[in-house]
């Protein structure tokens, strides 16, 4: 590309993504983010409760049911939500569709928080968590369990490849913040671009291993999971699941932004990220329709009871939710989009769900439901994800803008806002003139 | 360099995956000195003095919660490694009592998924134990296990997993198992495999058409277990599922296993991937470059 500016090349320069900006303008803490701390105090304080008295008094496990919703909500579910570093990185890096790229840092952070948050309801999960400690010598896993493979890959991913591609926005506010400190940031910068392409392959790598990992947890646990799920290659299906409910997330989550924050929207990146997801609707689908009738358990889906509603209801919402996508690249309706995008998610949440906790029957009396506590403390993880977010996408360049927006910021720091030392985005004095000048000279 | 290490490995990489035949962890290592025990629920009265004694040689207090005052489990749990059952029949005329203990599986699903192997297989008596200083309390033992043997225990900051250990400490001093000890009619009896399975094949001989099917439980089933059941009913009545001749891990795992056989795959996919990046950043940068200079203000990588 030449140094015609893009916006040249588009009739709706106004409308076109070409710059990460910061939400400017609004204080982070607000009704909603008090809220949301308050559960994050709550599930705190449970937390503590549970360390000392067990997991039985703080939940419905039990013998049958050894697994609850920390584990099979916050992590098999939300992670992948979370997944979007992988699979819309996938889609920008891999597959080179260029305008995912605007829509990167969306990606990177809700996955890095998805994660941290499931990290830390794992370490919380588990028994004896002091024992963690083995992770750190390689010929004491078991490297042909299925957990071992989650439970390692998980937290190196989460740790070092996907914290580190979380590292160009921080970088950018301190090069902004103050001239002293461009030269270092430079420096490490050009240290990290250095080793990126090492680094983000990793990130594709371990996700697409843990990703269907999880499924492959469900496959020891044979007969026991209902067998319109149990199959050879849940693990593909997890996989699958993953990379449309991940599409799903960013740019759904990115739709909604755009909505609270009055950001323009850029069509044509939503179109294509629309237009992909739905594409990996499809295959989902008929992978996971073909797998059913090639097993022969079609049958099942016709009896009356509550798996077969289970069945149904995510098979209807994915399917839903993959062909509002398509009419909303049709009919250019947002709302059509954003919907579908909700429904196939929500689709995909029950599908991931369902092997450990819906569809599992260990035996016909036992029952798990969730402890009062134990949900109070998975929404409070859920609600440290989603405070942690409110706050990065208003101190950090993470949102997508038109290049308009990203002047209205430097004016409102320099006009409106002129004693916001710490947290504006450019320091006291500096409104970007020399910016362009350092750039020349690098 | 690495373009070619990527394309002479691929073909390595599906050849290790698909050629290794057959994999280590699918040929399942029958234990040189296999213990076990045999139970013949035709025999047993369902005296339940098996079950005070098991917690009595594991030095476990009696589980009493159901009543306060019985030692009465109705289900393994993390104080009961050994429980006597009742199956009957719904028209009533069928019935069967059944004791519940870990099956010592010669491929175990249970050490097969323990992250960090805190379950691990004995290689010379083939006893499943639990250890507590390598166990995170993850509970995927309890979801693995075919017969829902091992146990968590739900209550308190340092929970254990219970499960029967064959008593491994009393056989290092010359004692059997605590249940073998006092069984009053012999319904269960402990040895070394082989000779367990002969006594078994012998009763069946002996008594043509008492016996389920003509059948041990445990002989071939789940790929093998150490302890062996006699029985006059279905053995599915007596919690026992028919897994057929394959370990519930060699039948599960297969691929999963083949696909990090020596973590061949994931090297050469990820250094293909690293290629492919490498050129995708390249254009990437010059791109931001070239917006730098049309719009004036710093690349956003």
């Amino acid at each position: 590309m030449s140094g015609t500016p893009m916006n040249l090349e588009n009739a709706n320069a106004d409308q076109t993504w070409e710059r990460a900006v910061p939400v400017y303008g609004f204080p982070v803490v607000n009704g909603f983010f008090l809220g949301l701390s308050a559960l994050v105090l709550i599930a705190f304080v449970l937390t503590a409760y549970r360390e000392l008295a067990g997991l039985g008094p703080v939940s419905g496990m039990n013998d049958a049911f050894g697994w609850g919703i920390w584990k099979t909500f916050n992590v098999m579910v939300l992670t992948a939500l979370g997944s979007g570093a992988f699979a819309v990185g996938i889609a920008a890096w891999v597959f080179r569709r260029k305008r995912m790229h605007s829509l990167m840092r969306m990606a990177l952070l809700t996955s890095f928080l998805a994660y941290a948050c499931g990290l830390l309801l794992l370490g919380i999960d588990a028994g004896r968590p002091w024992n963690f400690y083995w992770i750190v010598f390689p010929w004491k896993w078991n490297m042909h369990s299925p957990l071992a493979e989650v439970a390692i890959c998980m937290s190196i991913y989460a740790m070092i490849p996907l914290a580190i591609e979380n590292i160009p926005p921080v970088l950018e506010r301190l090069w902004y913040f103050d001239s002293r400190l461009r030269p270092g940031v430079e420096r490490i910068e050009r240290r990290l671009h250095s080793v990126f392409p090492w680094i983000i392959a990793a990130a594709y790598l371990l996700p697409g291993m843990h990703q269907s990992s999880l499924g492959a947890l469900m496959l020891l646990a044979g007969e026991r999971v209902h067998p319109l799920w149990q199959t050879p290659w849940l693990p593909v299906l997890y996989l699958g699941a993953a990379t449309f409910m991940s599409f799903g997330c960013v740019a759904g989550t990115t739709m909604l932004c755009c909505l609270v924050w009055k950001r323009a929207m850029d069509m044509e990146v939503l179109d294509e990220a629309a237009r992909i997801t739905a594409w990996l609707i499809g295959g989902w689908l008929a992978l996971r329709i073909l797998d059913v009738v090639y097993r022969g358990v079609l049958g099942t889906a016709f009896r009356l009871d509550r798996f077969t509603a289970v069945f149904w209801i995510e098979m209807m919402l994915v399917a839903a939710g993959g062909w509002l996508l398509r009419r909303s690249l049709a009919n250019h309706e947002k709302r059509d989009m954003f919907i579908g995008y909700i429904l196939s998610s929500a689709g995909g949440m029950i599908y991931r769900f369902s092997p450990t906790t819906l569809a599992f029957r260990p035996d016909p009396q036992a029952l798990y439901f969730p402890a009062t506590i134990e949900i109070l403390v998975s929404l409070g993880f859920i609600s440290l994800g989603i405070a942690g977010f409110l706050v990065a996408v208003k101190r950090l360049a993470i949102l997508p803008a038109p290049l308009h927006e990203w002047h209205s910021m430097a004016n409102y720091f320099r006009f409106r806002r002129p004693y916001i030392r710490w947290t504006g985005y450019f320091k006291y004095g500096y409104f970007g003139e020399n910016e362009s000048e350092t750039v020349n000279s690098d | 360099m690495i373009t070619g290490i990527a394309k002479a490995g691929v073909p390595a990489a599906v050849a290790v995956t698909i050629g290794t035949e057959p994999l280590k962890a699918e040929t399942i290592p029958v234990p040189s000195a296999a213990v076990g025990l045999l139970y013949d629920a035709t025999i047993c009265i369902g005296c339940k003095a098996c079950v005070a004694a098991c917690a009595e040689a594991n030095d476990t207090p009696p589980d009493t919660r159901g009543d306060a005052l019985h030692q009465a489990p109705t289900d393994l749990n993390d104080l009961t490694r050994n429980v006597i059952k009742l199956y009957k029949s719904e028209d009533g005329k069928e019935f069967s009592f059944v004791k519940r203990q870990c099956m010592q599986c010669f491929d175990p699903a249970c050490a097969a998924g323990c992250p960090f192997q805190a379950l691990s297989k004995d290689p010379e008596t083939g006893i499943v134990s639990w250890t507590a200083d390598k166990c995170i309390g993850c509970r995927y033992c309890t979801i693995t296990c075919p017969y829902h043997v091992p146990r968590f225990q739900w209550v308190g900051y340092n929970p254990r997993v219970t499960k029967c250990e064959l008593c491994s400490h009393r056989l290092q001093k010359g004692l059997k198992p605590g249940c073998t000890s006092v069984c009053p009619t012999g319904a269960v009896i402990f040895g070394p495999r082989p000779v367990l399975l002969m006594e078994a094949k012998r009763r069946i001989q002996e008594n043509p058409g008492k016996y389920y099917q003509n059948r041990v439980y445990g002989e071939t089933d789940n790929g093998g277990t150490q302890a062996l059941y006699l029985s006059r009913v279905p053995f599915e009545k007596l919690g026992l599922p028919e897994l057929g001749p394959e370990s519930v891990p060699a039948r599960s795992l297969r691929w999963q296993r083949r696909f990090y056989q020596y973590f061949a795959l994931p090297v050469v996919l990820y250094a293909g991937l690293v290629q492919v990046i490498r050129k995708s950043l390249k254009g990437h940068e010059e791109e931001a470059h070239a917006k730098e200079k049309g719009t004036g203000l710093r690349a956003q990588l």
